[in-house]
């Protein structure tokens, strides 16, 4: 009765009236529609994503954490900073393990002035051990948009040109205090092609969203916890290379491990140069170690680069790890369960498929449930069954 | 001497130095004196090496000024020019008043930076004494990397001199607590007072006129606090205060300011009228007239806080505009009544009917009637990427020479004979090996055998006393820092960097004969069978060779 009139409307509007789908359940609450909608955003973005572009996955990434009076707020716990540091430290993680050759720098913002925790670096440690301390810190003020970009872009306009540039911002307050006009900053950070993505925990705010949409980033505000985390990790896989960037050769080198014991003719005790300032944590003097190939200093980790030289010393599995970015796994092939004959087996996970969907990979036919094809796709990028079916005779 | 072209800005004759007669001259960077009848200037100081200055008191028979130096020395000069001595003395120190703080700040700056880098980093402090005051290198290298900042950070924020924004809401913000009393505390900062002084001129102004002369800091502030200026029934009944001055002007201000109008078309302000209805409904149909007398208490009170609310507003855009001609600010949604002053920048692109100057019709209209979350998501272009062999990607590279190599079939082929192999095994104890042999061989393969020793740790650490391990690390740093020097020089391109490299040549060569030679010395003198400076002496070899080389292909290009 209804669907005629309906047809009749959709095919003249030609749009989606997207508060149609909204339902509510029997206690009045959105929240399984709002899932619902998480879900296929989720999922549009595995699909578009699978084309081959070029990425800029050399990135140089400022996180702006505001630190201002709003971040007391305990409506996430136990208050808003404290989550965020939390949640930051795992992105840090995440950020190094899936582009091992970036470099990420913090600066924290309050009291209408903008000051840098960290500043770029490749070394996952100091960060973690920086957002650690500054769980501490008092927020008080009024954030200041306009400082931290100008002290991210001082930073940033020297890197070179191939690498992607990038600033995301934590904003949860609604308001920002600056000394000049922000619009012309946006213009600045257009033409050094600086792109600024925002993840606000309060509410929409209109500088927020010209700043993301002129630059190229994007703009979420948070529901809660578990999608501020989804929100992060968004911002983990290296973003497509705009056209302007350049391409140009880098050098690297590829330093051997070397193995050494004490009774070898010229074993040579040495110190890696990452550890003579600091003092405290890794070993001292030590045998083996990485050398690097243009001046012979020593490190224990990769990747690093040569505080002598400046070399980027890097392995060849650290390169590798970022190819899962240039050739992503096919998305798998969605299908409703009733379609789906045989046990009702996850074949990554050995569970009961419960959900109304399964995901069936296009080459081997394997599968999946769910939560199994979000996993595949975000951190294995491989699939289990094709895998195995390799190996056997 | 006095160079020519040198500007003078102030010439006092009279003026004794040492108990002689001579002639004080105030330059454009320095003061200098010379004695009377010589063109030399015996007495020459920069402004910049001065840290202060004295002048005797006004009592004293003798009409002094002393200079004293950053390096502790001081200079006298004796104003005995008996007509004019204090006028004189009066004016050599107003004018070094204004020159002095302007080279002060520069070279202060740079050695309270140096010092405090040095005092903070005990491992920069050590690189220094070990390169500096040995004299491998000179302080300026040392310092040409340090202060420029190693990370790239412009030298003007180091100092956290950032340019800040003046908060909308700074006044209520000071948030006063009651003192128990009945009086209240103003908690101010340095923040606040400067958002006053920048909003408010006026109230600048009252304050340098009438601090210190007049009214302590603490009474100004108290006075400004009470004032009906502050509070928001401003009811200017020509009471005696200092800020009714102000208040005078801030109207005129305001009048001017709603004249000059708002550059937005579909703004017109002086058509913008407070029209109220009646409570209730709105059932009233008298239409209440704008001219002062007919307002009720009610409504001229609202009418004040109103115009306060605006006024104040004004003033902080007006404030923040200071740096950039046109502004565009969001103030905080506290304030109920405020004018939006939209004057914007300019950029014909954006569709943001912010970007232009002035705001463009056509824009503001279709911002009007569109909505950018029902339209499709555009998002910007991507490259598409071009691998010309992109199996190359999922394996190493392949070798160029001709080499004997196995295909996967063949690995596949070898594997399936293994297993064959396995699967048909008999054992054949006539032909193993003897139980001595094939214990050995597993103490060798076990840990801590002969063979298995790359694997474990060493314990060097212990093997070798701290103080020698602690010196070692000294040595590692500033040979670090000199092999960092030497290879920015790389790629050679200026003649600059030609001449850099060759003197850090000279500087390693320099460095291994004072420091690493001694420091080699010593530890054999103490039994020490390691060999603790081959890793060092590596580095510096290939960065000997490293030069040769660049060296060879230059003396190649010349010939």
């Amino acid at each position: 009765m209804d669907e005629e009139p309906e047809r009749a409307k959709r095919w003249e509007g030609g749009y989606e009236r997207t508060w149609e789908v909204l339902k509510e359940d029997e206690s009045g609450s959105l929240k399984a529609t709002v899932e619902e909608i998480l879900f296929q955003s989720k999922r549009k973005r595995v699909i578009e994503s699978h084309e081959q572009v070029r990425l800029g996955m050399m990135r140089h990434l400022y996180l702006v954490i505001d630190c201002s009076r709003s971040m007391e707020d305990q409506d996430l716990k136990p208050n808003r900073l404290t989550s965020s540091l939390k949640l930051m430290e795992a992105f840090v993680d995440e950020y190094f393990d899936q582009n091992p050759i970036s470099q990420v720098g913090i600066i924290t913002t309050k009291n209408k002035r903008a000051e840098k925790l960290t500043d770029l670096t490749g070394n996952p440690k100091k960060h973690t051990a920086a957002l650690k301390k500054a769980v501490d810190t008092v927020c008080a003020g009024e954030p200041s948009l306009y400082n931290s970009l100008s002290l991210a872009i001082q930073s940033l306009k020297h890197m070179p040109g191939h690498t992607s540039r990038e600033i995301l911002i934590v904003l949860s307050s609604l308001t920002t205090c600056d000394p000049g006009n922000i619009y012309e900053l946006i213009k600045t950070l257009k033409s050094l092609k600086v792109r600024v993505s925002v993840i606000g925990l309060s509410a929409e705010v209109r500088v927020c969203t010209v700043l993301t949409r002129e630059t190229g980033g994007f703009y979420h505000v948070i529901l809660d916890e578990s999608h501020f985390k989804e929100l992060l990790m968004m911002h983990v896989k290296p973003p497509p290379a705009s056209s302007s960037s350049e391409c140009s050769l880098i050098r690297m080198g590829f330093p051997q491990h070397v193995l050494a014991a004490l009774t070898d003719q010229d074993a040579k005790p040495s110190f890696s140069m990452s550890h003579l300032e600091g003092g405290s944590g890794g070993p001292g003097l030590s045998l083996g170690g990485y050398f690097c190939p243009q001046c012979h200093a020593k490190y224990t980790e990769l990747p690093v680069e040569c505080k002598v030289c400046g070399l980027t010393l890097v392995s060849a599995p650290h390169l590798a790890r970022s190819f899962h970015h240039l050739f992503p796994l096919q998305a798998f092939v969605e299908s409703p369960m009733q379609e789906l004959q045989g046990d009702r087996f996850c074949q990554a996970c050995e569970g009961e498929l419960k959900d109304k969907r399964i995901f069936t990979c296009p080459s081997c036919h394997g599968v999946f449930c769910t939560e199994c094809d979000l996993f595949i796709h975000d951190s294995l990028h491989c699939c289990p069954c094709c895998i195995h079916s390799h190996i056997g005779p | 001497m006095a160079s020519l072209s040198e500007e003078v800005l102030l010439v006092l004759k009279k003026v004794r130095q040492r108990k002689q007669d001579g002639t004080l001259y105030l330059m454009a960077e320095r003061i200098a004196w010379g004695p009377e009848g010589k063109d030399r200037f015996t007495v020459s100081h920069l402004y910049a090496d001065i840290r202060c200055q004295k002048i005797s008191p006004d009592g004293k028979a003798k009409v002094q000024l002393q200079l004293v130096l950053h390096t502790g020395e001081s200079t006298t000069f004796h104003f005995s020019n008996e007509s004019s001595a204090i006028k004189d003395r009066d004016a050599a120190k107003e004018l070094l008043q204004q020159l002095l703080p302007k080279f002060k700040k520069k070279a202060n700056k740079e050695l309270e930076e140096k010092n405090r880098m040095l005092q903070e980093d005990p491992v920069l402090f050590q690189l220094y004494k070990d390169l500096v005051v040995s004299q491998v290198i000179s302080a300026e290298e040392f310092w040409a990397n340090k202060l420029g900042g190693v990370n790239n950070t412009d030298p003007a924020l180091f100092n956290n001199k950032q340019e800040v924004g003046i908060s909308g809401a700074f006044l209520a913000d000071i948030r006063p607590q009651t003192d128990g009393c009945n009086g209240l505390r103003y908690n101010l900062t340095a923040d606040i007072i400067e958002s006053v002084f920048r909003t408010y001129p006026a109230v600048k102004e009252k304050y340098s006129e009438n601090v210190p002369h007049n009214l302590t800091e603490k009474e100004f502030w108290t006075c400004f606090f009470q004032s009906h200026y502050f509070h928001r029934d401003r009811i200017n009944t020509g009471t005696q205060d200092i800020f009714s001055e102000c208040a005078k002007q801030d109207e005129k201000g305001l009048k001017s300011m709603v004249i000059q109008g708002v550059k937005n078309p579909f703004v017109d302000l002086l058509t913008l009228d407070d029209k109220t209805l009646d409570e209730g409904y709105g059932v009233s149909t008298t239409l209440p007239s704008t001219s002062n007398a007919n307002r009720t208490v009610k409504e001229s009170s609202n009418y004040a806080i109103i115009k306060r609310f605006n006024h104040h507003s004004a003033m902080v855009l007006a404030a923040g505009s200071h740096f950039w001609t046109p502004l565009c600010i969001t103030l905080p949604a506290q304030f109920f009544f405020y004018i939006f002053f939209e004057t914007s920048s300019t950029d014909g692109n954006s569709r943001d009917s912010d970007f232009f100057q002035p705001p463009v019709k056509k824009v503001k209209l279709q911002e009007a009637i569109e909505y950018d979350d029902l339209q499709r998501v555009n998002r910007p272009k991507t490259v598409p990427l071009n691998l010309k062999k992109s199996d190359r990607y999922a394996h190493g590279p392949v070798p160029l020479q001709s080499q004997q190599y196995t295909t996967s079939q063949e690995i596949i082929n070898s594997v399936n004979y293994i297993r064959h192999e396995m699967a048909n095994y008999k054992p054949n104890l006539t032909q193993v090996l003897s139980s001595t042999v094939a214990s050995s061989a597993i103490a060798a393969l076990s840990p801590g055998g002969v063979l298995m020793q790359t694997g474990a740790q060493q314990a060097i650490n212990q093997m070798i006393p701290t103080e020698v391990q602690g010196e070692l690390k000294h040595l590692y740093v500033a040979a670090g820092e000199l092999l960092r020097h030497f290879w920015s020089c790389f790629p050679v391109n200026t003649p600059f960097l030609e001449e850099k490299v060759m003197k850090m040549k000279s500087n390693l060569e320099r460095f291994q004969m004072t420091k690493l030679r001694p420091f080699q010395e010593k530890i054999q003198r103490q039994y020490l069978s390691t060999n603790l400076t081959g890793h060092l002496e590596e580095m510096f070899q290939t960065a000997y060779n490293k030069f040769h080389a660049w060296q060879t292909r230059r003396m190649m290009r010349k010939t």
